[in-house]
């Protein structure tokens, strides 16, 4: 029987573990007063925040202190991008970043742009990833901020961010590192790594949706102005009531993440390598980005002579992403593909396959099988294929 | 209100391309127009089109809709060919209005396919 749909976007959005749900409904009904309230009840929302800021900070190796909640990632780079250009605009006004980036960081950086900023848009190499010395050699005696991130969410790439962090620091310059799709995904320590600011969300690790959180680093020139006015909380960076429940529940998975990080990569492993056996021999098969050194929860491929969206509906009962799911809404070919050289076509017939905590090797095995004969069907039915 | 782009005719006709393939000895229509490739053909008997099948590279409605064209003119005159509207399909089969120069690529290849049967047909002058 063929089900109803087989998940495969886990970098899109990841299920709510079991444990965080309840944990958030536990909190629901137990720690609903405002954490910012000096009563009994509001110090128990309050103890609540602080629990999960020590297991977010575990996870991450930071002290909790460093951690500002937000709505997520999107929210985070905004307030890291943004609130440190405009803290530093008066010793300069040079940024720099990559066009491979997320729209969450592309479109602050555009914005800055039309702000009098100054934006180096560094390209990838044709593996998707950037070398030390290229953002070395783009670094002026005005560059304030760079902004790199760790995992690419549409191909799984994983860029050296402590030769990258390394080449900030002896600079001056403050790094920003976009972490949604690495944070309780791949091995992360703060205290080692030479990073100012990082941005993370819960719903790419099996927390809720809606929370996130923003590293930044204690120094006396690592500050962000704010985004938002209306409160003195978390240090007068981000004020507003704190959700309770969910940055408990984000808490939560960051101490299943912790505990689970080696199980889940070498999970995430063998299930890549059952899927890219059995599509490794598809005639024209291209793999975007590298396949060696990248994040293993995420493979994107195209075919260039296939219509991308006649092959995603073809794949259902298969979820699965066309370029970012973010970007989805918008039918045009991903941009980070672009980057990497890929044709509009190439570009456009991009699938990525993402795999997670519940995919099961069947599954992988009947995506592959699925994908495969979509690829034959389609190609069948194009003028001039042989009858 | 569906979020699905799609409707359950397009979807029904995506599932099942009957009509995709080749004709031996058939009449036939191609064209390549905005990231589209459909080429049609038609066999005829006593005037009317005894079958049809089609090949495409597009998108499911392009794909859906050619489907659909097979299976509406098959057994009909050939003389309807050239009287075919993009707007009649796209309401039949909820097509949205984005993919109007796609359909119209449709249009284009099924009147073509009745200029060149209309043209085998006339015998030549003596």
């Amino acid at each position: 029987m063929v089900p109803e749909f087989i998940y495969l976007d886990f970098a899109a959005s990841t299920p709510v573990d079991q444990r965080v749900a309840e944990r958030m409904l536990e909190c629901r009904a137990s720690a609903y007063a405002n954490p910012s309230s000096n009563h009994v009840a509001g110090r128990r929302s309050r103890d609540a925040i602080e629990e999960a800021g020590a297991e977010l900070g575990a996870l991450l190796n930071a002290d909790p202190k460093t951690l500002i909640w937000t709505s997520g990632a999107t929210e985070s780079d905004n307030l890291a991008i943004a609130g440190a250009a405009r803290y530093r605009a008066h010793r300069g006004k040079h940024l720099i970043t990559m066009p491979t980036e997320h729209k969450a960081v592309t479109d602050v950086f555009r914005m800055l742009e039309t702000r009098g900023f100054e934006v180096t848009w560094l390209e990838p190499d044709i593996r998707g990833q950037l070398d030390a010395g290229v953002l070395e050699a783009a670094i002026r005696p005005d560059t304030q901020l760079a902004s790199i991130m760790y995992v690419n969410n549409e191909t799984g790439v994983i860029q050296d961010i402590e030769a990258l962090g390394n080449v900030c620091r002896a600079n001056d310059v403050l790094f920003h590192v976009d972490a949604a799709q690495a944070v309780g995904k791949i091995p992360i320590d703060l205290s080692a790594l030479p990073v100012d600011l990082v941005s993370l969300t819960g719903h790419k690790f099996y927390g809720p949706k809606g929370i996130g959180a923003l590293y930044i680093a204690d120094g006396p020139t690592c500050h962000v102005e704010p985004l938002f006015y209306g409160g003195g909380q978390q240090r007068r960076i981000r004020p507003g009531t704190l959700p309770t429940d969910l940055i408990a529940g984000l808490g939560l998975a960051a101490r299943i993440a912790a505990d689970r990080l080696h199980d889940d990569l070498e999970h995430l492993r063998a299930l890549r390598s059952t899927f890219w056996s059995r599509i490794r021999g598809i005639d024209g098969l291209l793999v975007n980005g590298d396949p060696d050194s990248g994040f293993p929860g995420i493979l994107n491929v195209s075919v260039a002579d296939i219509e991308g969206e006649s092959l995603l509906l073809s794949l259902e009962p298969l979820c699965v992403a066309t370029g970012s799911a973010c970007n989805s809404q918008v039918q045009e070919p991903s941009y980070v593909l672009r980057a990497l050289g890929r044709s509009d076509l190439e570009a456009q017939s991009s699938i990525r396959f993402s795999f997670g905590r519940s995919t099961t090797v069947d599954e992988v095995e009947f995506a592959a099988e699925h994908y495969v004969k979509a690829i034959e069907r389609l190609r069948a039915l194009a003028p001039g294929a042989a009858a | 209100m569906s979020s699905d782009p799609y409707s359950a005719e397009v979807r029904a006709l995506f599932a099942e391309l009957a009509h995709a393939g080749d004709l031996a000895g058939a009449a036939c229509a191609e064209l390549d127009e905005q990231g589209v490739r459909i080429r049609l053909a038609a066999t005829l008997r006593d005037g009317c089109l005894q079958a049809m099948r089609f090949r495409a590279w597009g998108c499911p409605h392009v794909l859906a809709a050619c489907e659909a064209v097979c299976q509406q003119y098959e057994g009909r005159p050939a003389a309807g060919l050239e009287q075919f509207r993009a707007s009649e399909i796209m309401g039949n089969l909820s097509i949205p209005v984005e993919k109007t120069g796609r359909i119209l690529v449709i249009e284009d290849t099924v009147r073509s396919l009745g200029r060149s049967i209309c043209d085998r047909s006339v015998p030549p002058e003596s």
